[in-house]
């Protein structure tokens, strides 16, 4: 199985660049055999993107969402996931490029940083056991996903093949992305609450969570509002984006905290 | 008075409240870039989050008749749960801050080191109104097949003027919670047991923390016991290879005249020579507990007020009104 999942992670790391390819070539010479061939390129890449994930559960024992690898696995999974779907209900295939680059962009940061982890089996260590472990994470994972979906999306409304996607989708994105990472920062309170003794203790992914949260939230407002000009409200959705991986890659190697699980 | 209006709109308006979250983003972030641990003590930043709490509840405050209008008219139910999403959702922030505000000012807390036997009056550590005794009856640490820890447990008894009043497994993610005192495995330690002999024959035993000095009598040297290494291997150097106590040692170093002589692993139970005929023991280690207990009287309001967001950042985007001509 180790192997498997060795030569699956290569696998789904090419589906993703060689669809992100034939979408970005297909898309400049409108031909749809080269659009076709990427979306088909993309649901295998997430279909053995999924093969990954259970044969880590089946490792480990519980839902992969005990660590950096096993957390960037999930919510680069979920970002491919939630494109296919999100395609099949709204025009956002121009962005298709887009997201699959930022997809296989992560993956790739598991096969370069941790691929040696893959088939790495440790115990829980007792701050994370907790039925909490799963609510916080997943809720964040799906966040970060419809972040970096959000992000791809107006990424491509700067160019001229972009200009068809509405800013409306990316409003929808990014708000069901700051339902998720609200809920996932109050019951990561509450666990810490139980587990540390303190809701919050300003540690450094607290804070810059909070970060990313007040940058939404500024969007949210003033999107709503109309007062301000597209071209600033999708900066501050890439931006957000940016902010989002600080959170997770800075935080887990640059500024050590409570929640080095990495 | 016009004034006053004018201060009043400005302090209550939300482009004031949005710039109050920007400036506290920008604080955290560059606070916890250059001074990391406590940048959140910063006189400015409590200034920007009382700022945030006064303008959010004027602005919440002012939209009242607003929801209140919109829930009772007739404009459909999105419409309908969206306010009531939005207003419960800033009235669960206001509560958390109101919470937190509390704990700054009334909240209290300490850690607690306990040996398995040991009582502590909790009235003695916090000022609290419900006097009661915690007592260690055995604090212990299981492990996983690797010998990595798996759970860090306190048994302790709760007693009321003599009364045994609970007993409950304290361990982590499961604190103590009793009459609004509140108790976390939060770190444990060693006091090591030494055994010496002087040359006149006579025995001594005595516990000493890590750290501590040992003074043998027929000797001019001193033993500083170092650390205590439950599963010693010398590839490791200090550090345990696991937390089990797989093979204990107890390293020290011995002193003469201040000068440094040597540091040495011995094995529980077997002598080490410090002199001619001087020999140490170090027969075993005690356990010792270390319990944060805490009495936080906003804890309620921030719980309730994290529910409110919870619930009122679903209702409000889930029943985000379509706008159908945009969405295709």
């Amino acid at each position: 199985m180790e192997t498997l999942m060795d030569i699956f992670i290569y696998v789904v790391l090419f589906c993703y660049f060689a669809s992100a390819l034939l979408y970005w070539g297909g898309g400049k010479f409108h031909n749809s055999m080269a659009a076709k061939a990427a979306l088909g390129l993309a649901i295998l890449g997430c279909i053995l993107h999924l093969a990954i994930l259970v044969m880590r559960t089946a490792l480990i024992g519980v839902l992969p969402l005990t660590n950096g690898l096993e957390f960037l696995l999930s919510f680069s999974w979920v970002t491919v996931l939630l494109y296919l779907l999100m395609q099949t209900r709204y025009p956002i295939q121009p962005a298709a490029g887009a997201v699959m680059l930022i997809s296989a962009l992560l993956v790739s940061l598991v096969v370069i940083l941790m691929r040696d982890q893959l088939s790495a089996v440790a115990p829980l260590m007792p701050a994370l056991k907790s039925p909490w472990l799963t609510v916080h994470v997943i809720t964040a994972a799906v966040a970060y996903a419809a972040f970096a979906l959000a992000a791809g999306l107006a990424a491509v409304q700067f160019f001229p093949a972009g200009q068809s996607i509405k800013d409306d989708h990316i409003y929808l994105l990014v708000g069901g992305g700051f339902v998720l990472l609200s809920l996932s920062i109050v019951l990561g309170a509450i666990w810490a609450e139980q587990a540390w003794g303190r809701y919050w203790s300003w540690d450094p992914k607290e804070t810059w969570a909070l970060i990313t949260w007040i940058i939404y939230a500024i969007y949210l407002h003033i999107y709503r509002s109309r007062d301000w000009p597209g071209t600033t409200t999708r900066w501050m959705v890439i931006i957000g984006f940016a902010l989002v991986l600080f959170t997770f890659f800075g935080v887990n190697y640059l500024l050590p905290g409570l929640h080095s699980y990495a | 008075m016009q004034s006053f209006y004018r201060l009043y709109s400005i302090a209550s308006s939300m482009k004031t409240g949005l710039v109050l979250l920007f400036l506290i983003g920008i604080t955290a972030a560059v606070g916890s870039s250059v001074f990391p641990g406590n940048f959140y003590q910063i006189p400015v930043f409590k200034l920007l989050l009382m700022l945030l709490l006064v303008n959010m509840i004027l602005c919440t405050f002012n939209r009242i008749k607003l929801t209140f209008r919109v829930l009772l008219k007739r404009f459909g139910r999105r419409v309908w749960y969206r306010q009531l999403g939005i207003f419960t959702l800033h009235l669960g922030i206001i509560l958390v801050l109101v919470g937190g505000l509390i704990y700054s000012v009334s909240g209290q807390n300490d850690r607690i080191h306990l040996l398995a036997g040991d009582r502590v009056d909790i009235a003695k550590v916090l000022d609290i109104r419900h006097p009661f005794t915690l007592q260690l009856d055995e604090f212990r640490i299981e492990f996983n097949e690797d010998g990595s820890p798996s759970q860090y447990i306190s048994e302790v008894t709760v007693l009321e003027n003599g009364q045994v009043t609970d007993q409950i497994a304290i361990s982590v993610n499961h604190p103590l919670n009793y009459q609004g005192v509140k108790a976390y495995q939060t770190s444990f330690g060693y006091l090591v047991k030494a055994a010496y002999i002087a040359e006149n024959g006579e025995n001594k035993e005595g516990r000493f923390f890590e750290g501590e000095w040992l003074d043998p009598d027929g000797t001019n040297r001193r033993v500083r016991i170092y650390k205590y290494i439950p599963n010693f291997n010398p590839a490791y150097g200090m550090r345990s290879v696991t937390l089990r106590p797989d093979n204990p040692h107890i390293v020290f170093s011995v002193y003469e005249n201040d000068k440094l002589l040597g540091i040495g692993a011995a094995k529980l139970n077997e002598p080490a020579q410090i002199d001619e005929n001087v020999y140490v023991t170090f027969t075993g280690v005690e356990p010792y507990t270390i319990l944060e207990v805490k009495s936080d009287p906003g804890l309620p309001l921030v719980l309730i007020g994290g529910c409110a967001l919870m619930l009122g950042v679903c209702l409000a985007m889930l029943a985000t009104p379509r706008r159908k001509k945009n969405m295709v």
